[in-house]
């Protein structure tokens, strides 16, 4: 389908310049040439889709196989769909306008848990069966990737295999098992997918039995094959300086939300705070050298037009050689009038310094994490940040003229008691109090002060992944308590929907019954569960009711020795390891930082270089 | 390959320098904001010596002239831009051209002797692919177009009202060619005085009911083919 055959509906539809394609630096090959086409889909729109980092790595990665053509696919939004739906107009793929049925692979990259919806309804407008069960031999395989993976369970009925950990070269062995079955004539979908259960780090649900408890929890997962490992363990990138990295992008035309360079410092996490999965599950730490890191850089600049290089990691003041890496990119980005931006800085490392340096921080706003009100609290989660450490980044920020400052926080952390809640409104106080009292500060303007205050989702794979959700009522309760104790006007107060975190919450720990509930959803074309305009928490309520679940089964405290829905995957750290900080964390002690002390968390067993893990 | 700059010594006063291109094809879908932070990429990949603002952002500066609203091709944009270093204007047209998407290319750079502001006609060839289009159809369209009042509704900051757009329009002429419902007509295009094209389009299906149907079998086309100083002689 070409956007000439569609162009009335085009002129019709919002932002009709994320349907086009045609971008510079996308990747066209002969579809005649080419033994397997992939298509990869972001369940989101355009905009957030292009600015997914992830994604462009492995369009990269895939494309640099010359066999393989891999092309992007995004879901239109509601107003596209319906039009879609209407003129019965089939999803394609970007580059080549061709529909999904079409590929070998019809892969998403599952980055949150409120897309599953949107997932499935890609698969539905493109006419694939959406049961991997009633799929054959000619339909596309489904994969699914990116962090959800680590318990995609409830997604099991849909997708045919799961690629658990970093992509870049297991994608390319599973599309290289496709092409040699298919050049010996070998190919069927039940063959491929037992062959591709025994390549590390996939994993393929229909593989795998499982049976329950009387009590509903989960008995045991079987392997239906002697041959397929009993547990799928995560693949990593071991060398991060030889690990393939796009030299251009896919420029878009239209304004996508991180419309720069992004630039990937490092792999993995040292800090091991208690409610982060992304901090457990990238695990081990692997960094790139600052000579790759610029090497990189430049080549992206000059083959993007971007005037902005933002450097990504989880904490990218954790590096070891930041010094170094800004020094060095400084000595042309100045010239060149290109701005450095470093996005997750911590508290405790904000510096004059650094400020100085950072354009996207001498320009834009300032936002601080730190996730708790109180110390009791933040040493439950292993914050490791201080009141002290706030105080001194603030007002480093009121001296040079900052007069806006957000503060992030969760509610409903375990063991929160309204005492931590009202000590988020102390903490924000005590900012505002903080400018008034600094003489340096910016004195023609008021201080403003945004409290945005998250819910806790329990989350596999971190020392919480067993502890219950507060309930809705209880999290709306708080949310009121904090809007009492927040009296200053100077501090303006967000919240998250306690439902949609209920819902996150559902999805993340949730099993493969809960396929049934996606089914109806996807029957309701229910999507982009994410959106506002879309989320409708009393039709899911309906959904869970005909599909006889209780959403609250997946909320409560899990036992500490019942099987967990994603005990079939190894992701590196270890059970005890969760274990032995979901202790620490009832003990209210910290822990201190892979650089400071390895605290044998399993992950360096994956192996990988340049890691603090030795 | 041809230098781009052919003097390294930076120029006292910044020099205009003015870029004719087309945009065409799925091109017409994006906006006028998205074709700023295009080019603006663009110019960059070209690695031409921009002159910046200065100031705590320095920028870049691009003037572009009558901007065309989404849904609309062209083949004489104008973009001017300001740069700190004497270029080869043909060296610069093959850098921006391998920098371009197809269906957005170059055709001119020079430095231009007349200000942006001069302009003051487009002309536009506009097709309409409607069902029941015929001569007498086509003669209908043109008797309309060429019959003050045209009264469209206009939106703006307080609110929508009627605006008769005839005195905005030049010329306009409508024809049958094959199936279609073909409209050429010059419009008043400076900044200060601009007629959208679209709005034609809106009081044709208004008075003749044309588009109303099937969008996968209906479809129009909006062109600019060329702009026009104040006496009608091609704009430079």
């Amino acid at each position: 389908m070409t956007h000439k055959q569609i162009s009335t509906v085009l002129k019709s539809v919002s932002k009709p310049g994320r349907y086009i394609g045609n971008e510079f630096k996308q990747i066209i090959k002969n579809k005649d040439e080419v033994d397997v086409r992939f298509a990869f889909c972001f369940p989101d729109t355009y905009e957030i889709g292009m600015s997914n980092l992830g994604l462009r790595i492995l369009y990269n990665t895939l494309n640099s196989d010359s066999y393989i053509w891999c092309e992007r696919v995004y879901a239109p939004w509601i107003d596209m769909d319906a039009k879609m739906r209407e003129h019965n107009i089939p999803l394609t793929a970007m580059e080549s306008g061709d529909e999904l049925t079409k590929f070998d692979f019809v892969a998403f990259t599952l980055q949150y848990e409120l897309c599953y919806t949107t997932a499935l309804h890609m698969i539905k407008i493109s006419g694939i069966p959406l049961l991997s069960a009633d799929r054959n031999d000619s339909d596309p395989i489904i994969l699914g990737g990116g962090p959800c993976a680590y318990n995609a369970e409830p997604l099991a009925d849909f997708f045919d295999a799961f690629s658990i950990g970093e992509g870049e070269e297991a994608l390319n062995e599973a599309c290289a098992l496709m092409r040699d079955m298919k050049r010996d004539g070998s190919y069927n979908r039940r063959d491929f997918l037992h062959r591709l259960a025994k390549i590390e780090g996939f994993y393929v649900p229909s593989l795998y039995t499982i049976e329950y408890n009387e009590d509903n929890t989960i008995r045991a997962y079987t392997p239906v094959h002697d041959d397929i490992p009993t547990k799928i363990k995560k693949r990593i990138i071991a060398d991060m300086d030889s690990a393939k990295f796009p030299d251009s992008f896919v420029m878009p035309y239209i304004e996508t939300v991180h419309d720069r360079i992004m630039l990937e410092v490092y792999r993995g996490c040292i800090r091991g705070c208690r409610f982060c999965q992304a901090g457990m599950v990238y695990r081990p730490i692997r960094e790139k050298s600052p000579e790759t890191l610029c090497r990189q850089a430049k080549c992206l600049y000059e083959n993007t037009g971007y005037d902005e290089i933002s450097l990504v990691s989880l904490s990218i003041s954790d590096y070891s050689r930041l010094d170094e890496l800004t020094e060095s990119l400084l000595e042309w980005t100045d010239d060149e009038k290109v701005n450095l931006s470093l996005p997750s800085l911590r508290i405790d490392s904000f510096s004059k310094e650094l400020m100085d340096r950072v354009s996207s921080v001498r320009t834009g706003g300032l936002t601080f994490a730190p996730e708790a009100g109180t110390q009791r609290l933040r040493d439950v989660i292993n914050k490791n940040v201080t009141e002290e450490d706030l105080m001194r980044a603030v007002n480093i920020a009121f001296e040079s003229g900052k007069t806006n400052v957000k503060l992030y926080f969760m509610e409903g952390l375990p063991t929160e008691t309204l005492d931590d809640v009202a000590g988020i409104a102390d903490l924000a106080k005590k900012v505002v109090n903080a400018f008034y009292k600094n003489p340096k500060r910016n004195k023609s303007r008021g201080v403003s002060v945004t409290v945005s205050v998250a819910c806790f989702v329990p989350k596999p794979f971190t020392p919480f992944q067993w502890e219950a959700q507060d309930s809705m009522e209880m999290l709306v309760e708080k949310q009121k308590h904090l809007r009492d104790c927040i009296t200053d006007r100077k501090i303006t107060y967000n919240w998250h929907d306690a439902r949609v975190s209920f819902l996150e919450t559902v999805f993340a720990r949730g099993d493969r019954r809960l396929g049934k509930a996606l089914l109806l959803a996807a029957d309701m074309d229910v999507m982009f569960d994410a959106w506002d305009e879309c989320f409708d928490f009393d039709r899911w309520m309906e959904i869970f009711e005909s599909a006889d679940i209780d959403p609250k089964f997946y909320t409560r405290a899990f036992a500490l020795d019942e099987v967990l829905p994603w005990d079939i995957i190894d992701c590196g750290v270890t059970k005890q390891y969760l274990l032995r900080e979901r202790e620490r964390a009832y003990a209210e002690k910290t822990t201190p930082s892979c650089k400071e002390n390895c605290n044998g968390c399993g992950a360096n067993k994956l192996g990988g270089k340049n890691r603090w893990c030795k | 390959m041809v230098q781009i700059i052919t003097s390294d010594e930076i120029l006292e006063q910044p020099k205009t320098l003015r870029i004719k291109f087309f945009k065409k094809g799925s091109l017409q879908f994006i906006s006028h904001l998205d074709l700023v932070r295009t080019m603006t990429r663009v110019l960059l990949r070209a690695r031409l010596p921009l002159w910046y603002s200065e100031g705590f952002n320095p920028r870049p500066r691009l003037i572009f002239a009558t901007p065309m609203s989404v849904g609309a091709e062209s083949e004489c944009e104008l973009l001017d831009i300001r740069i700190n270093k004497e270029v080869n204007p043909s060296a610069v047209m093959d850098a921006l051209n391998r920098n371009l998407p197809p269906e957005m290319q170059a055709t001119e750079v020079y430095y231009p002797e007349t200000k942006l502001s001069e302009l003051s006609f487009s002309s536009y060839i506009i097709n309409i692919n409607t069902e029941g289009a015929d001569a007498s159809m086509a003669e209908r369209c043109h008797t309309l177009l060429n019959t003050a009042p045209i009264t469209v509704v206009k939106r703006s900051k307080s609110g929508d009202k009627p605006v008769d757009i005839s005195p905005m329009v030049d010329c306009a002429s409508a024809t049958l060619d094959g199936g279609t419902i073909r409209i050429n007509c010059v419009l008043n295009s400076a900044s200060d005085n601009f007629l959208n094209p679209e709005y034609l389009i809106t009081y044709l299906k208004e008075k003749m009911g044309v588009l109303s149907g099937n969008p996968m079998e209906e479809s129009y086309e909006i062109i600019r083919t060329g702009v026009y100083f104040s006496n009608k002689r091609e704009f430079r």
